[in-house]
């Protein structure tokens, strides 16, 4: 957010229970505290990014701070908008989000959904901000988990992708270093024709492949791995593992 | 299809008492049993005969080739320039055209490719082009391409049956009668391809159209990418190319006496049903060889 100049730092109030999380927000010229009350006395949009297991108890601390003017944003994995809301004041401005790790570059992919007390204002204020890190679109809570499977982790299996990528490289006589960086760019790129231009990526794909040439030899190598049917069996198991930590 | 008028084609057999033969008459198609007789009346030759069987067919009409002939041949794996070799002891400059098609042009929902040989004109080409478009799609590729063309649409009714096989089978399981399986399986595989085939839109984006999220058609396709569906109609794709390919190479390779050839091709012949055809006049092609 402040990169993009969405939010001057000094705006930005960071509370934690102890030193070590909040160098770095005193680096970017944030403003922080120990004291949790403090910044829901200070701050109107307030983000809550505290593991699951101790949320709760985050919730009860600031309960009595917490007013009609606050936008309340969690971002803790499996905690449903039903309990926080139950956990908050009656009427609290709730949202939920889950973002992904390369928000951290400003090319992340995040979804919220609202609580009943949060609004298209609200919506729209979280949206305008957090899209400054990526691509931001609000979703019904359903569709959380199945954003973490196909997001959240699916930048591992990116990751492992191109790992894989790399290595097929070095076996065939590339340094590492080099196929690494190549990888990692042949990805780069082709996502950002996908963004860019709007095709379907069967179409895009369509048009890599000249007639018997290196392409679809090497895509028939996918298809007989069954590569898709293993993607979809990850993107289903993780998003049932978030279901199922939701549960607990 | 009404391309052509029935009695402007001749049809040759050696053997009339073929189902083929009386099909032929009754729609009003000359006859005869000689070969050479077709080739002086007519213009475009159809050489509709099993691939060991051409060099005989060109040894015998030979003679009688002359500049206006076109001659087409749709057997499976015989090159032009074998053609052409063969001819050009007859015929300096002999019109040849290959061409590869597959057993829908009976329902007129054929595919058809051809390419065309060093003495075929354009308008010769153009020509074959009309008549087959009469039976379903054709178009012009160079002849290199004719094997990859086999493994996709030669071959491609095959892998079609079997799909709509195992389709009725599920549609079974499921509890539904197996004629109307049939019925309906076959429908949804014609009305996709229909929808395909005037769609401006990449197979990959109907598909999703069908999928709504977290639906049956999802469920269902994951079950296909599961099994390798695609790379499974890949392979075979390649696998019949291929063999095309090695058929075709060991027809080359052989070298047997045309003298033994005759004998036992001709025996054959007269046993097995040939479907022989030597059509012509104008236009028409009849049935093709099973290749």
């Amino acid at each position: 957010l402040i990169p993009q100049g969405k939010v001057p730092a000094s705006c930005i109030l960071a509370s934690a229970p102890s030193e070590k999380n909040l160098d770095t927000w005193r680096e970017s010229g944030c403003r922080t505290t120990h004291c949790n009350l403090e910044v829901l006395q200070e701050s109107t949009l307030v983000f809550l990014a505290t593991k699951p297991h101790v949320l709760p108890g985050v919730l009860q601390e600031i309960r009595p701070a917490v007013g009609p003017h606050h936008i309340v944003v969690s971002l803790a994995a499996g905690v449903s908008l039903q309990t926080l809301q139950r956990l908050l004041p009656a009427g609290t401005k709730v949202l939920r989000l889950m973002p992904n790790l390369p928000c951290v570059v400003q090319a992340g992919a995040m979804v919220f959904a609202r609580g009943s007390g949060a609004g298209d204002s609200e919506a729209a204020l979280l949206k305008h901000l957090l899209s400054s890190c990526g691509l931001c679109e609000e979703v019904p809570e359903s569709y959380i988990n199945i954003h973490t499977g196909l997001s959240g982790s699916g930048v591992a299996y990116v990751y492992l992708f191109a790992e894989a990528l790399a290595e097929g490289a070095v076996k065939m006589g590339m340094p590492g270093g080099l196929a690494s960086r190549i990888a990692a760019q042949t990805l780069l790129g082709a996502a950002k024709m996908m963004l860019e231009t709007g095709e379907h990526p069967a179409k895009l794909r369509g048009d890599v492949c000249t007639p018997g040439g290196t392409t679809i030899h090497a895509l028939h190598q996918l298809e007989k791995g069954a590569l898709r049917a293993t993607v979809m069996n990850a993107v289903e198991a993780a998003t049932n593992r978030a279901c199922d930590v939701a549960k607990d | 299809a009404g391309v052509l008028a029935a009695h402007k084609i001749t049809a040759s057999s050696p053997d009339t008492d073929l189902p083929t033969v009386s099909g032929l008459r009754k729609m009003g198609v000359n006859f005869t049993v000689s070969n050479k007789d077709t080739v002086k009346s007519s213009d475009v030759l159809f050489l509709a005969v099993k691939p060991p069987i051409i060099p005989f067919i060109l040894e015998e009409v030979g003679p009688d080739i002359e500049p206006r002939h076109i001659v087409v041949s749709c057997a499976a794996g015989v090159t032009i320039s074998s053609i052409e070799k063969k001819l050009s002891t007859f015929c300096p400059t002999p019109k040849v055209i290959r061409c590869m098609t597959n057993t829908p042009v009976i329902v007129r929902e054929g595919a058809t490719v051809y390419a065309t040989g060093t003495h075929a004109d354009v308008e010769d080409g153009k020509l074959l082009e009309q008549l087959m478009a009469s039976v379903g799609f054709c178009t012009e590729v160079e002849e290199d391409l004719i094997d990859a063309v086999t493994g996709l649409s030669g071959s491609g009714p095959a892998y079609a049956f079997t799909a709509l096989d195992a389709l009725a089978d599920g549609g079974v399981k499921m509890g539904l009668p197996r004629r109307l399986a049939v019925r309906l399986g076959a429908q949804a595989l014609l009305g996709a391809a229909k929808m395909l085939l005037e769609s401006e839109q990449h197979p990959g984006q109907l598909k999703d159209n069908v999928c709504s999220p977290g639906g049956a058609t999802i469920h269902a396709l994951h079950f296909l990418e599961s099994g390798g569906f695609r790379s499974l109609l890949i392979n075979a794709v390649e696998a019949s190319c291929i063999r095309t390919r090695e058929l075709q190479h060991v027809a080359d390779q052989e070298k047997i006496s045309p003298a033994a050839i005759k004998k036992t091709l001709l025996d054959k012949v007269k046993l097995e049903s040939p479907s022989l055809s030597v059509a012509s006049a104008n236009k028409v092609s009849l049935f093709s060889n099973k290749s």
